[in-house]
């Protein structure tokens, strides 16, 4: 990982996808892509709470 | 110095233990300090009691208790208490001062005041309750924040101590596969040495950067854990940079470490869970979020299912009226082409009757004309009979040939040429010829 994931950074991602998701207004084409990304966030999110925090840190080191 | 100028050590030692025995003929209460605590194998235990101020001895004595006495008091003290007997701790004991020969001075301890241990106790945390209050130490600790998701840990307990154990498995061996660095930091958790060696762990923990620092400690008498009422261990904690959260492992009380920390939780499994619960937090609020974006997502292809139906439904009615508008204008067509064949049908049979009538009058008008046109041949006919035209006066002029003549063009001056009338001929010599044409005239 070149770059130190930003975890409040992608949580708030996650929370503008859920927003523009729920927004009726927002086109079905538009919401797959939405979905995809979220999935990624999401698992990017739930490793980083587990492994790759340690990872992360043992960059720096 | 003569031979009866001394007296030997024995003697010397008999005497002051008859002088000590007949100065001390009772037993005494006395209040002091445990400052050490040596059971033996033989059982009896060798103490030494003392006394502070300012933080320095001011009176100090050997003192024992005989294995007789041992087994009931310390039995009892615990009961009361539930603590042990031990160096550090201020206790109110029933000394018989005594002398012996080959040991010297010594305070053999026969009973104990447990309560008045325990209210030293309460008395001294009151004291350093109020000395930290006016000091500020009490809420220094927090104002610090523990991170989201703490990670690097600093532990301060005994390694061998079973709540440290408990810790470690609950929080390392978490279902959810969290990880955390876990630094152990070891240390005194009990006795008079405990307050000084937590304080030189916190230094040394403090310095480094971590998330928190814990003071573990998997439970205790009461008075087992009086050195976490320690103001010196308290101003230690207070000062921390990092936050300090204390699992002492106790029900009854709140010890001073516990005020004066970030946090305070009752058992080491709480304490796990208290760093868990930052990272279950954030899972359930991926989850929730995760739900929130399929759920919307859902909602979305239902809305557009729903969308495509109602399309499919208009389109299937707008299709039905078609059909029907077009029935009706076919239907509305054969009945005007039916309505137009019946006119048209009249219309020819109308033309027909005229046609014939028409081709009936014309046939009676042919056949009129035809009757008439006869009758004016017949009448022709008639008329140009020659002998009829002789009979009215006339005279049919015949030329050389015989053949009538029908013009002066073919008579010469000096022909011959026969007349002949209804009643007979003549012929006659021609002397002039008149042309009426040419206005010439011959003339023989």
């Amino acid at each position: 990982m070149s770059e130190k994931f930003d975890y409040a950074k992608a949580i708030a991602e996650l929370e503008e996808i859920a927003r523009k998701v729920e927004n009726p207004e927002t086109k079905l084409d538009d919401i797959d892509a939405l979905v995809v990304r979220s999935k990624e966030l999401l698992k990017q999110c739930r490793e980083y709470l587990r492994t790759v925090k340690e990872k992360i840190d043992s960059l720096d080191e | 110095m003569g031979g009866n100028d001394y007296i030997d050590l024995l003697t010397l030692q008999t005497l002051i233990k008859e002088s000590v025995s007949n100065a001390f003929p009772g037993k005494f209460w006395v209040k002091a300090e445990i400052a050490s605590w040596s059971p033996r194998s033989n059982g009896h235990c060798y103490l030494s009691l003392v006394q502070t101020r300012a933080g320095k001895s001011v009176a100090e004595s050997r003192a024992m208790i005989w294995k007789w006495n041992y087994p009931t008091l310390t039995r009892y003290f615990e009961e009361a208490t539930g603590g042990k007997l031990q160096a550090g701790i201020t206790v109110l004991v029933r000394v018989q001062v005594a002398f012996s020969e080959l040991y010297g001075m010594a305070l053999y301890i026969d009973d104990i005041d447990a309560g008045f241990t325990l209210g030293e106790q309460a008395l001294e945390r009151k004291r350093n309750i109020e000395r930290l209050q006016k000091d500020g130490y009490m809420d220094m600790q927090k104002e610090l924040a523990l991170p989201e998701l703490p990670y690097r840990l600093a532990v301060i307990t005994s390694k061998t101590a079973a709540g440290f154990q408990d810790f470690r498995n609950h929080l390392l061996n978490n279902p959810e596969g969290y990880v955390f660095q876990l630094d152990l930091y070891e240390a005194l958790m009990q006795g008079e040495q405990a307050p000084a060696s937590i304080s030189a762990a916190l230094q040394d923990a403090g310095e480094k950067n971590y998330d928190a620092v814990l003071i573990l400690r998997g439970g205790g008498s009461e008075l087992d854990l009086a050195c976490f009422d320690d103001f010196g261990l308290a101003v230690a904690i207070a000062t921390c940079p990092v936050p300090v959260v204390t699992a002492i492992g106790h029900d009854k009380d709140v010890h001073i470490a516990d005020m004066v920390a970030h946090q305070a939780v009752k058992t080491p499994t709480a304490l796990a869970d208290l760093f868990l619960q930052g990272y279950l937090e954030q899972d359930a609020r991926l989850d929730a979020l995760q739900k929130s974006i399929a759920g919307g997502l859902l909602r979305t292809i239902s809305r557009e299912e729903l969308r495509v139906k109602s399309a499919e439904s208009a389109l299937r009615s707008a299709i039905q009226r078609r059909i029907g508008a077009l029935e009706m204008l076919l239907q509305r067509s054969v009945g005007r082409i039916s309505k137009g064949l019946t006119q048209k049908y009249a219309d020819v049979a109308r033309l027909k009757d005229a046609a014939l009538h028409r081709l009936q009058f014309a046939a009676q008008a042919r056949c009129s004309a035809e009757y008439s046109a006869l009758a004016l041949k017949e009448a022709l006919i008639t008329g140009s009979d020659p002998r009829k035209i002789l009979s009215l006066g006339y005279v049919l002029v015949t030329g050389k040939d015989n053949k009538v003549l029908k013009t002066v063009g073919k008579v010469a001056v000096g022909d011959r040429i026969g007349v002949r009338f209804q009643d007979g001929s003549l012929l006659a010599k021609v002397d002039e010829v008149f042309s009426e044409k040419t206005d010439k005239s011959q003339t023989a």
